[in-house]
This record gives C-alpha cells, structure tokens and sequence, in this order.
C-alpha cells in the first residue's frame, strides 16, 4: 500500500476538500468563455459550456454534502481554493495548463482535455510526481506530498476506495449532521438531481454520478439516463455536429452545429490585475468583481455549513455577477492590443478563514494577492 | 470633415450620463449609439457637438483665476465650472442643445427619440424623426433600470425571489438618505 492511500477519516476529508477545489476550479474557464460570447451570437456554444458549468456546481454541492456526512467542515474560502491561472490539470501522462480564456479552439481543447475520461494503465500509475514549477495543481494528493494522480477519474476512484476502506472499519464514519446536507429543496434545476448523502452507499452514488457526468472514466457517450457527459458535449464542437443517442464516441450522427469563433470578446487569456492600468476606473471594477466573488464563496460556505437556505440568496449574487463579468468582457484593456478585460479571478485573502469575519463586497480594496 | 471620434463622443456621454466611462463601455453600445446619433442628425452637427464638449471642458479646466491648467485631468475639472459651461455651451443652443439631450434619452433608455419638429425644420435631420431601435440589447443595457437599482422587465433577470428585496440603490443617487 503506498502513502498515498487514504486510512482515515482525516484523510477522507482532506482529500474531499481538494475534490471541492477541483470542481470549483473548472468554473471560472467555463464562465470566462461562456460570457466572452456576444450577445445573441453562439448559442449552441453558450448552451453547450452553459449546462457543463452548471453542472459543476452540481458537482460541488455534491462534494459538499459527503465532506459534510463524514463530519467535515466544507470551506470555500481556505487559501488556494481559487487556484492561480494558469493551473495544472493532469491528463495522463502529461499535465496541462487550464487558462481563463475566451470562446476558441484552444479554449475548446482545453474544455475536451479537463473533462477527458482517462483510466490509468496500471495501480502503479495512479499516481505520478507533480512537476516542480510553481504553478497550482490539481487533483493533487493531499497526504502523499509532491503527487498528483493520473486523472480526475482516477482521484475520485481513490476517494470511493477510501471511503469503502474506512467505512468498513469505522462504522461511525458517516455522523455527520443531517441538518447540514443541501437537499433538492435547496438545489434544483442544476443539471441533475442533489444526493442526499447519509452512508456509504448514498456517498458512492454521489461520487460516481461526479465521474460519470464529467471529468471521471469513461462511461460511454451517454450515461443510464441518456444524459451526453461533458466531454462528448465539447467534443460537439470540435466536430461541429450533435451527438445522438446510440452514436459512436467519434462519429455524432445528429443535427449540425456551427460556432462563430469571431463573435466574441477577445479577453486578455488570464488577465491579472497587475494587467490592468494602476488606479483605473477599470482596474476597480477588475477588483470590484474579485471582492464581490469572495463574498459570493463566503455565502456558499455558510450555506454549506449548516444554512442551505442561502443557495437562494447566492442564486441572485451569481445573476450580480454576471453583470459585473459582462461590463469587464466590454471593456477594452488599454495597453493590451486591443483585447479585452475580464475577471481574474484573484480572490482577496485578507479576511481570514472565519466566513463569518468576512466584510461585505465593496469593503476592500487591498489585500488581494495570495 | 473627419469623422465624429468614438473617444471624444465617449467622453461627452460621460459628462451627459453622469455614468463612468467603464460602464458605458460595460453596455458594449458605445459605438453603436455614436452610429445611431451620426445616422440621426449628420456628422456636421455631431462634430459640432464635440467641439463645444471640448471647449467646456476646457472652459472648466481653467481655474479660478483664469489660469490654464497644464492638465485637463477630469478628476481636475472644477464640476461647477463644468456644469455650467455646458448649460451655457450645449444645452442653450438651438442645434446641439436638443441633440445632446437625446444622447441623455439614448443612453438611458436604450432608444433614440425623435428630435423636435422645429428642430428638423431648422437643420434637416434626416432619421432624426423616427424612433428606430438601436439594437434588442439598447432596451437591456439602458442606464435608467442601472439608475433605479431594478432589472429591464423581461431581460436581465435578478434570480429567483429577488423581487421580494428591496432594490439596490447605489449611495450616489441617495443624496443621504438611507437605505
């Protein structure tokens, strides 16, 4: 058995904790494509990233309600839980960058690379040595320093093994409060329907609905419900055609599709502030969005601890910050060729790790660097 | 006659709309509002228009004791000086004083109105009595529903529930009072 395995419920939760930050991570690409769109431009494409970034919200929550079976304490606002972009992302062998960028090919690529159903060759290779460059990596191993695993699909085959594992020797594992879970009262037209996560068996399903969905190993084209999984979505528009029910995994068989690669705002590829003119009107409006997405991910913690009633109030923050991602993706970002501004994505960390201490969007203007 | 510049009409909708320029370009309308006021009333009223933008903003750049300043900052503009040049220089005159409040209208409320019937008989507009729609997202993008803390009716939609909230105000348009 090498260190990497997971022996106990505090391994369990700090391994679901990287799972949270895994599947947040995916959002911020997703939404700077989806919103670099113009406006009446792109549908298919809009739809398509539209119902994969809900998903992994969906996804998220369904992390959330496990960690918070076993006892955990889901926490969004932990330092490095926005990870730096570009960040790596394993596929395989090789690692690849996921960088905030507009709607293109590349971006699709990399959309097709992050959701790649990827099983290791062997137990050996599940997990491999990070590269040692400084960038975030994802789906790392938090209990074997210094490795990553193989793919997301295998990360999560590791945490349901885990959890197996120490189910069978603990059965107090799952005690965590009922009260905390985020039921389909609380979560609704999300890509799927919540779990409600309660034992073992309810805490698998959870997991494998993740990995089937998007990102895990591959489980066809569509999954037992006929739903398309992520990747087979973008690969819709790489291929330029829809898939259909019985298709081959290359070969969509459905109704064409076209992207119209020049509607869209050309954003700078993972814009930092530093980017931005010092003391600018833009510049603020750069920070404004950061400080308002803490403040979004300190509500999401607060529902996930115990107030799940507060989906409902961060629904209407998310629709505040589609406002404040459009009103950047509009603006130009002088000194860069003519692309574009949009939304960097680094979260303030001054406000500590108590979501109840955190102060209100607009309140903060410095403290910005992690 | 050069064409009308998109900065220098930029920089008159900020002064008009009292909105900065980040959100007017955050509307991605700019340019189009600049095509919709040059199709409406000509570029040589437009240029007209800019050019006494220009020179109020200049007037306002001077200070007290009528000296130039080196830098026409616009966090260096006296606002009162400003503001009455502008009432002296635009919205007194017969030709630009309507156009200009038409850009206001235009930006507020996403639609170009039409200009006053004199107004066509003195100068010749050519659409300038129509009310055409600038495009489907001007009614989305106006400043007015920015103004009153409430989303376009139909568009823009708040999230579920947030109706039953009250609307969010910003503090420069409370003149004090509270929330």
């Amino acid at each position: 058995m090498t260190a990497s395995s997971i022996n106990d419920r505090d391994d369990l939760i700090s391994y679901l904790h990287v799972a949270m930050a895994l599947e947040h991570a995916t959002i911020p690409p997703y939404l700077t494509a989806y919103y670099s769109i113009q406006p009446t431009t792109n549908s298919d494409a809009a739809h398509i990233i539209r119902v994969v970034a809900v998903e992994e919200m969906l996804h998220l929550t369904l992390v959330a309600n496990v960690l918070n079976a076993i006892g955990g304490r889901p926490d969004l606002t932990r330092p490095g839980f926005v990870p730096s972009y570009p960040a790596y992302l394993p596929d395989g062998e090789t690692d690849f960058t996921v960088e905030l960028r507009p709607l293109s090919p590349e971006a699709v690529e990399t959309f097709c690379k992050i959701e790649r159903p990827r099983q290791a060759p062997n137990a050996d290779a599940r997990l491999l040595r990070t590269p040692d460059d400084g960038n975030p990596v994802l789906a790392f191993s938090p209990t074997a320093e210094g490795m990553r695993y193989y793919s997301i699909g295998e990360f999560y085959a590791e945490i349901i093994e885990g959890l197996e594992r120490v189910a069978a020797d603990d059965p107090k594992l799952f005690s965590g409060d009922p009260a905390l879970q985020v039921g389909p009262e609380y979560f609704y037209s999300g890509g799927g329907a919540v779990i409600v996560v309660s034992d073992l068996d309810s805490a698998c399903r959870a997991l494998r609905f993740i990995a089937a969905q998007g990102e895990g190993l591959d489980s066809g084209v569509h999954d037992a419900d006929g739903e398309l999984a992520h990747y087979y979505r973008f690969r819709q528009l790489q291929l330029g055609r829809y898939y259909q029910v019985g298709d081959a995994p290359d070969a969509p068989s459905g109704p064409p599709l076209s992207v119209a690669w020049d509607d869209v705002y050309k954003v700078k590829v993972s814009a930092r502030l530093a980017d931005y003119p010092a003391g600018s009107e833009l510049a603020r409006a750069a920070l404004d969005f950061n400080v308002a997405y803490r403040a979004f991910l300190v509500l999401l913690t607060k529902a996930f601890n115990g107030r799940p009633g507060l989906l409902q109030d961060a629904v209407c923050d998310m629709f505040r910050l589609r406002d404040g991602f459009n009103l950047l993706v509009r603006n130009p970002l002088p000194g860069s060729d003519g692309l574009h501004a949009a939304p960097t994505f680094e979260i303030p960390a001054a406000f500590g790790a108590d979501p109840e201490a955190a102060p209100a969007a607009g309140e903060s203007a410095q403290g910005v660097t992690r | 006659m050069t064409a009308p510049s998109f900065e220098e009409f930029l920089s008159l909708s900020v002064d008009l709309t009292a909105f900065e320029e980040t959100a007017l370009l955050g509307t991605g309308l700019a340019r189009p509002y600049l095509a919709t006021v040059r199709a409406a009333c000509g570029d040589e009223v437009v240029t007209a228009l800019l050019d006494a933008h220009r020179a109020a903003r200049a007037h306002a750049a001077v200070d007290a004791r009528g000296h130039d300043r080196a830098l026409p900052d616009p966090a260096l503009l006296d606002r009162a000086l400003l503001d009455r040049a502008l009432r002296h220089r635009i919205f007194s005159d017969d030709r630009i004083g309507p156009v200009a409040r038409n850009v206001i209208k235009l930006w507020y409320a996403g639609t170009w109105y039409p200009l006053p019937p004199e107004w066509i008989d003195c100068y010749g507009a050519r659409t300038a009595a129509e009310t055409p729609a600038v495009t489907a997202a001007a009614y989305q993008e106006g400043l007015l529903w920015r103004a009153i803390g409430a989303n376009p009716p139909g568009a823009k939609a708040p999230g579920y529930g947030s109706w039953a909230q009250p609307p969010r105000i910003e503090d420069r348009y409370l003149n004090g009072a509270t929330k």
